[in-house]
């Protein structure tokens, strides 16, 4: 990838309502989110580093399958 | 698996000028999605190309997805060249940006930017609404879900207010 011209890849901005943005925001765990917001972010970091390793231990477990 | 606080602590101490952006922006935000890399827009700036060039050696980049054997060599003159690089290294994946779609570069997103700290050293990472902006520019199918949870995100920290 080459560097545009100056700006050129600054789009403008759009949050108008997307149909299928919405239909997937219906199905968001928000209890999730919730549980994150109430998190440091030093938590939310260490918390996806948790979360990393187990998939990695379950990718290695598929493996062995 | 990247090692995120590793990976961010040796560019910082490396005095590399970055703005952490995609999953790992979306993890400081609150998001629950787990993401496996770490993508950054860095400073095109001679001297940070330079730090950045002096930091990552140690790390053995290489080009992530390419066959082995490639003579790809880590320096400074090679990201003065190119931009975006998707990168393997010892701390993981690392997907270094001088630019994205929607966004720009460094010196583009840096007031969207917004200080974090963690383990005791402050950090730059893109603000959710710019974020969220991004997402919606790159305009990839795999995006929109993650568009819909940053959303939601957005929602529920203005009902926490």
């Amino acid at each position: 990838m080459s560097e545009p011209p100056d700006g050129s890849w600054v789009e403008p901005a759009t949050s108008e309502a997307d149909p299928v943005i919405d239909a997937y925001k219906k199905d968001v765990d928000r209890t999730l989110l919730r549980a994150n917001l109430a998190r440091t972010v030093e938590e939310r970091i260490r918390n996806l580093a948790r979360l990393q390793r187990f998939a990695d231990e379950l990718r290695r477990a598929g493996r062995d399958l | 698996m990247i090692d995120l606080e590793r990976a961010l602590q040796e560019l910082h101490r490396g005095g590399v000028e970055f703005i952490i952006v995609g999953g790992a922006a979306a993890t400081i935000h609150g998001s629950a999605r787990v993401t496996q890399d770490l993508d950054l827009v860095y400073a095109r700036t001679p001297e940070n190309i330079a730090r950045l060039a002096a930091a990552l050696a140690p790390h053995s980049p290489y080009l992530r997805g390419a066959p082995p054997g490639l003579p790809f060599r880590w320096d400074a003159e090679t990201i003065r060249r190119g931009l975006n690089f998707t990168l393997t290294t010892t701390l993981g994946d690392l997907d270094l940006l001088g630019g994205i779609v929607g966004g720009g570069g460094y010196a583009d997103l840096l007031s969207h930017s917004q200080v974090v700290k963690l383990s005791g050293s402050e950090y730059r990472c893109l603000g959710l609404a710019r974020l969220i902006h991004v997402k919606r520019a790159a305009g990839r199918p795999k995006d929109l879900e993650a568009v819909a949870e940053l959303e939601a995100l957005q929602e529920e920290r203005h009902d926490q207010k």
